[in-house]
């Protein structure tokens, strides 16, 4: 008897075993594909080797190296305000975007909705490169404010946290925007007509009745937004111009500049940390609002 | 005017795009405390006129007067009516007793004034016990009933209800149709439900609205809708019939093809073509004389109370109910005779020959 008073088929010995046949291809793809990776980098996180990670003998000298060195702390942090600061304002860009494609009865809907995430067809680097166009030094912007004498020397828009924030704002807000659609489900139209019947004006009804509703999207939204900005390596490099340091470039400095494997292994950890406690956190949170 | 608490006059709503209007100028007065129910087949326009008396939806052009005041301008939120909607609505982030505090809440009730209040309500659909409950964690039965004390605790000018008994299970229905009936006259609320339910309908309403294609059939009680239809597709709407037409050879006679002579009791011309019906119920078994049929019986459904009879009539096919306690119950194949009285005929048209 289950709990739920669903009829329910209790696992007979063959049945269990047939389970788990089905679930073996699963469990190899994810084994060799997941699983041995992560193993394989937490392993060569405590190598002595500097490239190999099985050689050699086990020690704690780069987690005390990414401790104690203040500069690693920096990064971290450099790490969280980049992604709060962009997942801050993909949410608020999003937010308008995904309450009005939910909301909107118009025909033209469903294509509304492809152009609003259509930005995900085209690779993160070459959109980039596309705010590199626009923000830099001889770019659309400083070129029109020069054009227009307005200034005479470039506004530092690029190269710096500034640009490398608004590039990712831009390339994570597709994300955002889909990961709201699929939170949105509880709004309902009925709710804000039943609403208003009861007498909340229009201010009152989003206040009261879709802000709530909407909010385990929102918060879903920017999680996402979160994790993909504190992994992102790319944009924060190119828009950042070397100048701004996070976990994404730094790892990849140590792994392929300064070739300190067991360095990067370590840093990557870090941050596999950090994104956990993050969700951990936000999946309690989030189950508390939809209690 | 003035003894007219809500007034309708000409709404008319033409949906852009549409070649004919949804609702077709349609009026119609209610006296304070009556419960009135618009009752139609889907698409008839009934929804839309209790969408746009709640201020839901913009009337193409008409005038609504709730209490004297012409309110077809008001804001939605500004029009003091409660509504029950069809799938409840009920606000999945709040309590039981916090979707029924909203409404107080809105208009600025003082938080001591409002527990009260709530509970007053909640005990009123006897909920009262259930405040603190999640309403996700209500049956539909009791969904229903916090939608009812959500939309009476702000003592409303009207009540609107939206096909309030179709999302509930059959015995449950009928047990909702009495309490709700019950609730309204106790708080003595004008009240408008639409329903697609004669039964529905019949039972709970003070007067009904039967409409057709955006415009009103006919509005009277439900007795004189059921016994007095205004037309055939009135007639056809509520209840069964057997449809008769035929042609006057004297004065309260016709010539029902098929059947012979039957006489009614109702002024048409010699001579004019005339529609008739005779409900199923007023059908009785009978010795073989004036205004009777003799057939043989093709069909026989026992339903309980009633056992409904489908009779060959020289061709013709008549249908029947009998009380199961009215003796001898024909059986299937047996020839049996039916008789009306000149009465019971009802009359719906008259077309000149």
């Amino acid at each position: 008897m289950s709990a739920t008073g669903f009829p329910t088929h209790q696992a007979t010995g063959s049945n269990r075993l047939m389970l788990l046949a089905l679930l073996v291809p699963g469990l190899l793809a994810l084994m060799t594909t997941f699983l041995l990776p992560m193993i394989w980098l937490a392993r060569a996180s405590f190598s002595t080797s500097s490239m190999a990670a099985f050689g050699g003998g086990m020690t704690l000298e780069h987690y005390r190296a990414a401790i104690t060195d203040p500069f690693y702390w920096k990064v971290a942090m450099n790490t969280l305000s980049l992604g709060v600061t962009v997942s801050f304002f993909a949410v608020i860009l999003s937010y308008p975007i995904a309450l009005f494609l939910t909301r909107s009865t118009s025909r033209w809907r469903g294509v509304l909705t492809a152009l609003a995430v259509a930005p995900l067809l085209t690779s993160a680097v070459v959109r980039t490169y596309g705010w590199m166009v626009i923000l830099g030094d001889r770019g659309v912007i400083n070129g029109t404010l020069q054009a227009l004498s307005l200034t005479v020397d470039p506004i530092r828009l690029s190269n710096n946290t500034f640009g490398a924030t608004v590039a990712l704002v831009e390339i994570l807000m597709p994300y955002s925007i889909l990961a709201m659609l699929a939170g949105f489900g509880r709004l309902n139209p009925q709710l804000e007509e039943a609403a208003s019947m009861l007498g909340a004006s229009k201010l009152r009804v989003f206040w009261r009745i879709i802000l709530p509703l909407s909010l385990p999207g929102i918060l879903t939204g920017a999680l996402l937004v979160f994790v993909l900005a504190i992994s992102a390596f790319v944009t924060p490099r190119l828009m950042g111009g070397g100048r701004v340091f996070v976990l994404g470039t730094e790892v990849f400095q140590e792994a392929t500049v300064t070739l300190n494997w067991p360095l990067a292994a370590t840093l990557s950890v870090v941050l596999l940390a950090l994104f956990s406690s993050v969700i951990v956190i936000y999946q309690r949170a989030l189950r508390r609002l939809e209690a | 005017m003035s003894e007219h608490h809500v007034v309708v006059e000409n709404l008319v709503k033409t949906y852009p795009g549409a070649a004919t209007p949804s609702v077709d100028h349609v009026s119609f007065a209610l006296p304070k405390g009556e419960m009135l129910a618009l009752l139609g087949p889907s698409g008839c326009g009934k929804t839309t006129i209790l969408r746009m008396i709640a201020g839901l939806i913009e009337p193409t052009s008409g005038a609504i007067q709730l209490n004297g005041r012409e309110i077809s301008q008001t804001p939605v939120h500004k029009r003091n009516m409660g509504m029950v909607f069809q799938a409840y609505a009920l606000f999945p982030h709040m309590t039981v007793a916090g979707n029924v505090a909203f409404g107080l809440e809105m208009r600025g009730v003082p938080q001591s004034e409002r527990g009260p209040r709530v509970q007053r309500a909640l005990d009123m659909v006897k909920l009262g016990h259930l405040g603190d409950r999640r309403v996700t964690q209500l049956s539909g039965g009791q969904q229903q009933r916090c939608a009812i004390a959500r939309s009476l605790v702000i003592e409303p000018e009207l009540l609107l209800l939206d096909e309030p008994l179709s999302n509930l299970d059959a015995k449950l229905r009928d047990e909702m149709r009495d309490e709700i009936r019950e609730i309204q006259s106790r708080t003595g609320v004008t009240a408008i439900f639409v329903t697609h339910d004669q039964d529905e309908a019949l039972s709970m309403a003070d007067r009904l609205a039967v409409m057709s294609a955006g415009k009103i059939e006919q509005i009277g009680t439900p007795r004189e809708i059921f016994d007095a239809p205004a037309n055939e597709f009135v007639a056809g709407f509520i209840g069964a019939g057997n449809f008769l037409s035929g042609r006057v050879t004297a004065p309260g006679q016709a010539e029902i093809e098929g059947l012979g002579p039957l006489r009614f009791e109702a002024p048409a011309s010699i001579g004019s073509h005339v529609k008739l019906m005779v409900r199923p119920h007023r059908l009785k078994l009978a010795a073989p004389g004036p205004n009777a049929f003799t057939g043989q019986v093709d069909s026989v459904v026992y339903r309980g109370q009633i056992l409904t009879l489908g009779i060959n009539v020289g061709g013709k096919r008549l249908t029947a109910d009998l009380h199961t306690h009215a003796g001898h119950l024909p059986a299937k194949g047996e020839t049996v005779t039916l008789a009306v009285a000149p009465g019971d005929v009802t009359f719906l048209s008259e077309a000149a020959a």
